[in-house]
């Protein structure tokens, strides 16, 4: 508000008005009191008239009504009829009948007794000149409809003009392109002010700015339209409310525009996706692979003391200098590797070298775990990552953790009993296990409420959930007790996820945020804020710098973990986004929502590379395969998609898109990146998991149909 | 989802006919059928909670009728105590920015299992061990002996000493002999006490008086004395075995 005062104090001292400005001083200490609105009109023409000259009020005018707006939103008006009144004694009857009707205009729609009818007008006549501009402008400024729309109604509705609002709803809501139709369900319920209040994503729209993308050459069109005619109302929203990113080029086809946009907040601005991204993984730790003979089979030999080489990880030895888009190691402070992290990795090796290398020729044998008289309570699945362990989170706030190898769940010993046994036996890590307690399956109560998320730690000790109680739950997969409860949301936590190195863990709630949290940390380390809507998907980067955000916005955000900024947004979903997954080499992201489509992004660039089509309800699981050739995606349509991720990725290689405009052609190609349709019997598929071994294993609950 | 089985519209009620439309204006279309009861369930208790806040509004402010400000208040207040939504996003925008400042801590290699200090954890024991007590009979004399208090008397779990509050304990505990960090040892302390004795003696001196533990006494009845300690079930339960009187209004005496 003092903002707004000094502007207009500014103002008027320019357009040499002492008196109102002195007038206005005054009063502005009486702000608030409630100033008749009669003295509005005529008022209102002076105080525009009085600057004379064309260029002085045409950026007076501007001015004025930037400072009206914000003043009619922040004050209710008030300040408006403030300044006005001022003038009103400064001007006299200096009426210009000119400026008249551009005047009341600007001002009839931020008062009071203004005359909110006219915003029907306003609007048809935008629709009637959009739709009579030349054909390649017009998909660009169609872009217009939807926010003005969403604005001039939430207008309508800020300032209690109910009936109008409504008319003005129902006479323009069939027009909006049929991907917005959830959004004007929601809008259509807030009628009056005090809906508003409790809805924080249209109130976050509301102060945020829209961002549109349009060529240079349709938006001079439109500039001169509504300067010209007596449009300035809607010129006064598009300023205040509207974000024109402006690029120099063709303008884009109505394809293109509908690939892109979808998001609450409008489509991403080129420089939001223009920071640096270190999207390459981090350096493994080269160890010597002790060679098992039994297990290989031959293909080493032991009487060649020579040729024995340690077996290196195929990434990590192509090349002993720095990977320029990998971060630095110590970028983040990471957990240093302990004996059983290196013996897992050992294993890991040695399963990666039976990989079973797929391709279009060659898809996965997919294994499907289907959880049986779950009535509908399965919410959340986990594998851990040498696919020994299934974890399943329900709506009745248990968590139930199984088995999938013939090994069972053990857990330690009781303290008595450990101080009995023998500490240095080879087999101690089986000894300390209570054999008693062998079962199958572990549940583990706690939560209050159902479990949205469930994420295994990497070093398979830890187990994290999630749930609709507003807090994350790690629990300890030796003792099967929980650990810790970490409060920090008090909203529904919707995802959480272990980072790939332990100790990190991100989660997503209600709240809009997402956040970072250490094991050994009460609170989070970084929050990241940002979001229009509920945060609904968190995943981190390969290399654990980096975190990628889904939500109900429509956008998928990626933050930076080591300061917490935004460094890419993601725009082009029509409904809120369930999944995600990073390509193995951490270049690329798959995204899957509700609208069925699964789209590919290209990290270091910022920009959308492929659209895969054929689902035809929300796809809640995506996986890439173990070295990133194929994706597999499973939605709520009961079916698994395999598609060719190598081919869907390979015309990048060229690098020759313009990068600067950032627009993509994309080929309607998703037929042909199908590689199989897999459907299950009324089953959908809620999780995803390649083993090390590159089989696809899947889960969901059978619901009875 | 169940195919959607409501009521047809002629045999429902009218404000179950209501509620399936304001149910379908908002886009849900497959839904259960107790969803409705549920929702009809949930206006009434919200529209009464209300409208008795209204009426206490209203005759706090002496007016007779009851009218739409009452209500309003009523709305508003409601509101903020039930219905929080979500901080708005200035205030969010600003904690992270503090939050995010701060640069990452380094870990400390080697320090075991990573978790919060012990009072974040959920680790500590929720429980604690009741100490055996018998009415003695036919011993010669009454021994004033304060009651041991033993268990999770604070909410630091990793030492297995006595109940801290308790100078008796300790000082039972040294006469006895006995090391006062116990190990997962389990010791026996013969204490035949007698009830009323123990009443008075408690709230009043909190120093032992009189606490010769006769070794005489020491025979047949042990009674095992055990801290808080997951090892130490197995001696509780072998000491409900032998002898055990529920005295249940020793419960929150002591401590």
């Amino acid at each position: 508000d003092r903002q707004t005062l000094l502007a207009v104090l500014q103002f008027l001292r320019r357009s040499n008005l002492r008196e109102s400005e002195e007038i206005l001083r005054r009063e502005a200490r009486l702000l608030g009191d409630d100033l008749g609105a009669a003295a509005l009109s005529p008022a209102g023409t002076g105080l525009l008239g009085a600057p004379g000259g064309d260029a002085d009020s045409t950026g007076g005018e501007a001015l004025l009504s930037r400072v009206t707006a914000a003043a009619a939103i922040a004050i209710g008006g008030s300040a408006a009829t403030l300044l006005l009144c001022a003038d009103a004694f400064a001007v006299g009857g200096a009426v210009v009948v000119e400026d008249q009707p551009d005047v009341s205009a600007v001002l009839s729609a931020y008062n009071q007794q203004g005359d909110p009818t006219l915003y029907e007008e306003y609007y048809s006549g935008l629709k009637h000149f959009i739709e009579c501009s030349l054909d390649c402008h017009r998909a660009e400024l169609s872009q217009l409809f939807y926010p003005l729309f969403v604005h001039m109604y939430l207008e309508l509705v800020y300032n209690q003009h109910e009936s109008e609002a409504k008319s003005f709803f129902e006479r323009f809501h069939g027009d909006q392109e049929c991907y917005y139709q959830d959004d004007l369900r929601v809008l259509s319920s807030l009628t009056k002010k005090e809906h508003m209040k409790g809805n924080e994503t249209m109130l976050d729209f509301r102060t945020s700015k829209f961002v549109l993308r349009i060529s240079r050459d349709s938006y001079q069109l439109l500039k001169r339209h509504l300067q010209e005619k007596q449009n300035n109302q809607i010129w006064n929203i598009v300023q205040e409310h509207l974000y024109i990113d402006i690029f120099d080029g063709m303008p884009r086809s109505k394809q293109q525009i509908d690939a892109m946009v979808g998001s609450l907040a409008g489509e991403a601005k080129r420089e939001a996706n223009k920071a640096k991204v270190f999207f390459g993984l981090l350096k493994e730790p080269e160890f010597d692979v002790p060679l098992d003979d039994e297990d290989e089979e031959g293909e080493n030999e032991e009487g060649k003391p020579k040729k024995k080489k340690p077996k290196k990880d195929s990434v990590g030895s192509k090349s002993k200098k720095q990977d320029p888009n990998a971060p630095p190691q110590n970028r983040i402070p990471l957990p240093e590797l302990k004996d059983s992290d290196k013996l897992d990795k050992v294993m890991n090796m040695k399963e990666a070298a039976r990989r079973v290398r797929l391709g279009p020729e060659c898809l996965p044998s997919i294994c499907f775990y289907t959880f049986l008289n779950a009535y509908q309570g399965l919410t959340a699945v986990d594998i851990t990552d040498d696919s020994s362990m299934i974890v399943g989170g329900f709506a009745d706030s248990t968590v139930r953790v199984w088995s999938v190898t013939p090994k069972k769940l053990r857990s330690v010993k009781t303290a008595a009993d450990l101080s009995l046994i023998d500490k240095e036996s080879d087999d101690v890590l089986e000894r300390i296990m209570d054999e008693k307690t062998a079962s199958e399956l572990k549940i583990l109560y706690g939560h209050s409420g159902p479990v949205y998320g469930t994420s295994f730690s990497p070093d398979r000790n830890y187990l994290l959930s999630c749930s609709e109680d507003g807090t994350v739950r790690l629990w300890s997969l030796q003792t099967f007790t929980c650990l810790v409860g970490y409060k920090g949301h008090n909203y529904p936590v919707w995802d959480t996820q272990f980072s790939p190195y332990g100790y990190y863990f991100v989660s997503g709630g209600h709240d809009r945020v997402a956040r970072l949290w250490a094991t050994d940390h009460y609170q989070p380390l970084r929050i990241f804020a940002g979001h229009l809507a509920d945060v609904t998907c968190t995943r981190f980067h390969p290399n654990s710098n980096y975190i990628a955000t889904g939500s109900a916005d429509r956008t998928v955000r990626l933050w930076d973990v080591l300061n917490g900024n935004c460094v890419r947004i993601f725009t082009g979903h029509k409904g809120p986004i369930h999944s995600l997954a990073f390509s193995p080499n951490g270049r690329f992201l798959a995204t899957g929502a509700t609208d069925g489509r699964v789209l590919l992004w290209d990290i270091g660039h910022g920009l959308m590379v492929g659209e895969l089509k054929g689902h035809t309800d929300t796809v809640y699981a995506l996986r890439f395969s173990r070295d990133g050739e194929i994706l597999a995606s499973g939605s709520m349509d009961n079916t698994v998609r395999l598609w060719d991720a190598v081919k869907a990725f390979e015309d990048l290689e060229t690098d020759d898109f313009t990068t600067a405009t950032g627009h993509i052609n994309l080929p309607e190609n998703s037929q042909d990146l199908l590689l199989g349709t897999y459907m299950t019997k009324s089953t959908p598929v809620i999780h995803l998991h390649f083993t090390r071994r590159n089989l696809l294993l899947a889960a969901g609950a059978y619901s009875s149909q | 989802m169940e195919a959607p089985k409501m009521a047809s519209p002629k045999s429902a009620p009218k404000d179950a006919q209501v509620m399936a439309q304001i149910l379908k204006d908002m886009g849900i279309t497959e839904y259960e059928p107790r969803v409705i009861n549920q929702m009809l369930e949930f206006t009434y208790r919200y529209v009464t909670t209300i409208l008795e806040d209204a009426k206490i509004y209203s005759s706090h402010a002496k007016k007779s009728n009851v009218d739409a400000d009452d209500v309003r208040l009523a709305i508003q207040c409601r509101t903020d105590q039930s219905f929080t939504s979500p901080p708005p996003r200035d205030f969010l925008l600003d904690i992270a920015r503090q939050k995010n400042q701060t640069p990452l801590p380094l870990i400390k290699p080697y320090s075991g299992p990573r978790l919060p200090p012990d009072r974040y954890c959920l680790t500590a024991p929720n429980y604690r061990l009741k100490s055996l007590q018998k009415k003695v009979s036919s011993s010669a004399g009454r021994i004033t002996v304060p009651r041991l208090s033993v268990g999770a008397v604070s909410s630091r779990p990793s030492t297995p000493t006595l109940g801290t509050p308790s100078a008796q304990a300790v000082s039972v505990s040294t006469k006895v002999g006995t090391p006062v960090s116990l190990t997962g040892q389990r010791f026996t302390v013969q204490i035949p006490s007698s009830q009323a004795a123990v009443k008075s003696a408690t709230p009043t001196t909190p120093t032992v008086q009189n606490v010769l533990i006769n070794p005489s006494l020491i025979g047949p009845k042990n009674i095992l004395i055990t801290t808080n300690m997951v090892s130490s079930q197995n001696a509780a339960g072998e000491g409900g075995a032998l002898k055990r009187k529920h005295e249940d209004d020793d419960d929150y005496d002591n401590l």
